[in-house]
């Protein structure tokens, strides 16, 4: 961590004077970590993790120095899609947490504070346009984003649109699914793929769209039988992870590396040993940096995240007669579109079937879809009789981190795991 | 009566309906409900309106999935009043046929779900009226009489700019020329009675759905390039530009930074929370922008009496009542500094005021009847019933500082419980200014509690930190939070030295970010009492690389700012 701080320093000096020369290290240092995790991984990290993180270093590494071959992206935009014209997918928030990897997160908030954005703003988003403004941000092919939720997106790709010339388009996701609704978003995803064609040179293939479907069936097979071995075996893991498995989930989702990946994991748990920890189900993003829950979450027997609803969002096969079908319903029924009741339901079911003794949610600054429903869960898990944390914080902006609130409420409601079961320690 | 939230609404189809449709405009002294049920960073507005839903009696309400905030609403008032008509529409965020026509679906389903909740009948003729009236009224307001030509006008942006405002701002004597906040509905069908009656009810209701997406865009829509032009064209025909927006409401921000960097136009920025407790806050930016905008066109403010008999020698007082200190100043008609004084305000501003003006004349040596003039400024302007005339502290403490020096193009004032940039143009009126929001984030405030959490008295502050040999850094820079840092720092034995200076910086950083916002220029000066702190300007000068000018009493600006006011309107009116 502290190489990593002093490095984020010279990122920091070279960014008020030459924003090419912090982009430079930027790249140097991710391609530097892609090969650490890639020749000396973390021992303490199953084969899975360790292929996993490289993948995702690597990714970034190799986008970033290649302008113009790539798409910012929200998280749930059509990958699926843009796999098959060859285009690379970052999210602007994967960006943001990388950004906050090197400890500049701090100064691109302020930037993005000074240019007259607010500051109740999510700080992912704060990050990003804060990195557009120093010149920091290498310019893709296009944008691709969907109005699932988060007010900030919408405007945020507008902005690129406007500010940096960048293509973009909104994927406009109704509220819940009909016929004629999922029409709507296909007939959008048809107009992007003569967009794409045009944008690429490159002519899209329907066959190979359904080549990707497969692989992302596969994967999610392979994912969910893992965590079916997962209700009764351990799985040592980092918090971290749970950010990294976006990639495999959402950003790569279909790809040759991501199901490999899952193979792992499906594979790998087999050897392991009987759980006997306490489980938790973790609620929207992991903050990374926060030193207490790392103490507690990484690699702890007692302790484990069992599975969190961000990379649960759509489990369901997609039909890969009807890819750009398969691809609308996706996105429409996705637990994190619709009412809150269906991400509710979503989290109940889960939380039962693999058998979580506790709930955490994060209520990440600025996030108001997530924290203003954080009530209505806790009245849903109290009725369950399963205990939930609410947390606030701020996933990537170190000065909002409130350390001595979340040690304080997190070892509270260790004790209330403790005092509720029966009798097993936690760390 | 069915509440609603957001200008996309199809209030004309609920008043066929008769449904009785309100505009959702909560008043609420606090969040204690709200934040039960919701959470304390989702938007106040969303907040208020759950805590008024009960004590207005309506039935149900109608929402549009316009925010994230407003969606969280709707699944909190499913849960809470499962007997209201609670109802989403799914709003599109594209314009074009495909949109509309999903709309159109909606609108119809909203029509059946609300038939059978009220057993009202749908209306057609009704709607057919108020489409038709609307498009007409809208004609009418086209062709309306102008307004008288020197007010100046201000167009209005943001999120729910509330009736309060646009009443200061008339009083003010500026004109509102467009609102385009996300309450301001413009639809029309452009189309006659007699073509809308010859529609069957679908294609009524798809004509219908297509005015209201067709609307001057608001910031949730994909496409907003009609809003710009829109922008771009009535920038060039008002004065300034009011942008409101709610806590915790963000959308808004990112037309408030395009604005900033656009347009070379004053801009005011305020930020509410529906509560009443910002009024007073509101009242001044507002005020102060309406002097500011009247200066520029070179609209003199009102003359004040003259109370002198002739031959006398003329004095003005200025009383500045802040927050922390009740501060006046004597003027004579040349302009020469008779006395000042600074006293501690106490828990009546208006006793403070009577003291202090005591003061200051026992110290000029002159009787009350002496003075031909008192003006007031600061935030207990209003209370100093024995002023003349009451001007904002943004304008006095423009003219205070040209006062003191000329050079002047930049004013930091730190005041107790706010903290303001201002910038002057070359003649030393104020060109722009920015305050900080409803917080005590960077004030005099800030510094006591932090003072009180390292048991030091204020005025030890600053010495204190100029001692400091390590770098500590108070991340937080909200009071509370930052007093739990500073503890945290106590506990681990950090030199207090070291924990001043960290908090020196902290607000140092505060201050730089609110000159920014204004486009400063030096020299810079810095005002109020928090200049008296070494370790502030220290940090301050560091932060920005520029020198600060600080006068010998930074806590009279404001009131010799406010006497100098006193003897132009004087002169204006000897004139």
């Amino acid at each position: 961590m502290d190489v990593a701080r002093t490095y984020g320093s010279y990122v920091g000096q070279a960014l008020e004077k030459n924003p090419d020369r912090a982009n430079a290290l930027i790249r140097f240092g991710l391609h530097a970590e892609s090969y650490r995790t890639g020749h000396f991984p973390d021992a303490q990290s199953p084969n899975a993790h360790q292929y996993l993180r490289h993948m995702a270093m690597k990714e970034v590494a190799d986008v970033l120095g290649k302008p113009g071959q790539f798409a910012w992206t929200n998280i749930f935009a059509p990958v699926e899609i843009l796999q098959c014209f060859d285009i690379k997918c970052i999210s602007m928030e994967c960006l943001a947490s990388y950004l906050s990897g090197f400890w500049i997160e701090d100064r691109l908030i302020d930037a993005c504070e000074t240019a007259g954005f607010a500051s109740t703003m999510c700080s992912y988003h704060k990050t990003f346009l804060g990195a557009c403004e120093a010149g920091l941000v290498p310019k893709p092919l296009c944008g691709i984003t969907t109005s699932t939720i988060c007010d900030c997106n919408t405007n945020t790709f507008r902005y690129l649109r406007k500010h940096e010339g960048l293509p973009t388009r909104l994927i406009d996701i109704p509220h819940v699914w009909s016929p004629e609704g999922e029409e709507y978003v296909v007939a959008q995803l048809r107009e992007m793929v003569s967009w794409l064609e045009g944008l690429s040179g490159t002519r899209f293939d329907e066959d190979q769209l359904r080549q990707v479907l497969v692989r992302e069936n596969e994967s999610k097979a392979h994912y969910l039988s893992f965590l079916e071995k997962r209700r009764t075996h351990a799985y040592p893991e980092a918090l971290i992870m749970r950010l990294f498995m976006l990639f495999a989930t959402h950003l790569s989702i279909g790809s040759e590396w991501a199901l490999e990946f899952f193979r792992m994991l499906d594979s790998e748990i087999d050897a392991q040993p009987l759980d006997t920890s306490k489980r938790l189900f973790w609620v929207h993003i992991v903050p990374y940096a926060q030193p207490t829950l790392n103490e507690y979450l990484n690699y702890n027997e007692n302790l484990t995240v069992v599975a969190d609803d961000f990379n649960l969002d759509f489990v369901e096969q997609l039909d890969v007669g009807r890819p750009l079908h398969a691809l609308a319903r996706k996105m429409i029924c996705n637990i994190y579109n619709g009412d809150f009741s269906r991400k509710i339901d979503a989290v109940s079911r889960y939380v039962q079937h693999y058998e979580c003794d506790g709930v955490v949610e994060f209520c990440h600054w600025g996030c108001k879809q997530s924290c203003g429903g954080v009530q209505l869960l806790k009245r849903q898990m109290s009725e369950l009789g399963v205990p939930m944390l609410a947390l606030d914080g701020d996933a990537i902006d170190r000065r909002s981190g409130q350390e001595g609130q979340v040690k304080t409420r997190f070892e509270a409601f260790l004790e209330l795991l403790d005092a509720t079961g029966e009798g097993q320690a936690c760390a | 009566m069915i509440g609603y939230v957001c200008k996309y609404t199809p209030v004309e189809l609920l008043s066929a309906l008769s449904a009785d449709p309100v505009r959702v405009e909560p008043h609420v002294a606090s969040f204690n409900e709200a934040d039960a049920y919701m959470h304390p960073n989702v938007c106040s507005y969303a907040k208020a309106v759950l805590e008024d839903i009960d004590s207005r009696g309506y039935e149900g309400i109608v929402f549009t999935t316009c925010c994230d905030s407003i969606r969280r609403l709707h699944d909190t008032c499913k849960v809470l009043y499962p007997e209201k008509f609670v109802y989403l529409l799914d709003l599109p965020r594209k314009v074009d046929d495909a949109s509309v026509m999903l709309f159109a679906r909606r609108i119809e389903d909203l029509l059946q779900r609300y038939r059978q909740f009220s057993g009202h009948e749908f209306n057609r003729s009704c709607l057919i009226d108020l489409l038709v009236s609307q498009h007409a009224g809208k004609m009418r307001q086209k062709g309306a009489g102008q307004r008288a030509a020197e007010r100046p006008r201000v167009g209005v942006v943001g999120a729910r700019y509330s009736a309060e405002i646009s009443r200061i701002l008339n009083d003010n004597g500026v004109d509102v020329s467009f609102d385009i906040t996300c309450l301001g509905a413009q639809r029309t069908v452009g189309m006659s009675y007699e073509q809308l009656e010859a529609l069957d009810d679908h294609a009524l209701i798809t004509c219908y759905a297509r005015a209201l997406l067709e609307q001057l865009p608001c910031m949730r829509m994909d496409d907003v390039a009609t809003r710009d032009a829109f922008l771009e064209q009535q920038a060039k025909r008002v004065d300034g530009i009011v942008y409101h927006t709610m806590k915790f409401c963000d959308i808004y921000s990112y037309e408030y930074a395009f604005i900033h960097s656009r347009f070379d136009i004053p801009v005011l920025k305020i930020e509410t929370d529906v509560t009443a407790q910002s009024s007073g806050q509101i009242r001044t930016r507002v005020e102060a922008f309406a002097e500011t905008l009247k200066t520029a066109r070179g609209i003199a403010s009102a003359a004040a009496p003259v109370n002198r008999k002739p031959g006398e020698k003329m004095y003005v007082l200025g009383i500045d009542s802040g927050s922390t200190s009740t501060n006046a100043a004597v003027l004579d008609e040349s302009r020469n500094l008779v006395a000042s004084r600074v006293i501690r305000t106490g828990a009546r501003a208006t006793s403070s005021a009577e003291r202090v003006v005591q003061e200051v004349l026992d110290e000029a040596g002159i009787a009350r009847e002496d003075v031909s003039l008192i003006v007031s400024t600061g935030y207990g302007r209003v209370s100093v019933d024995f002023a003349d005339l009451d001007v904002t502290e943004i304008s006095c403490h423009g003219k205070g500082a040209w006062y003191f020096n000329p050079e002047v193009r930049t004013i930091l004032d730190i005041g107790g419980q706010d903290s303001k940039a201002i910038r002057l143009d070359e003649n030393g009126e104020v060109a722009d200014f920015a305050m900080n929001d409803k917080c005590a984030a960077g004030t005099g405030r800030f510094l006591e509690a932090m003072a009180r959490t390292l048991e030091v008295g204020i005025e030890e502050l600053g010495p204190l930190s100029q001692r400091s040999e390590r770098h500590v850094e108070i991340s937080s820079m909200c009071t509370v939070f930052a007093e739990s840092e500073v503890i945290s720092l106590i506990a681990n034995d950090t030199d207090k030295a070291d924990i001043a200076h960290g908090v020196h910086e902290a607000i140092a950083g505060k201050a730089c970010s609110l000159l920014r916002r204004v486009k400063p220029e030096p020299v810079y000066m810095m005002t109020g009492g928090v200049a008296k702190n070494l370790g502030v300007v220290e940090a301050v000068e560091a932060a920005l690389g520029e020198a600060l000018y600080i006068c010998d009493e930074p806590e009279i600006v404001g009131a010799v700012g406010a006497a100098l006011i006193g003897l132009e309107s004087l002169e204006g009116a000897q004139e």
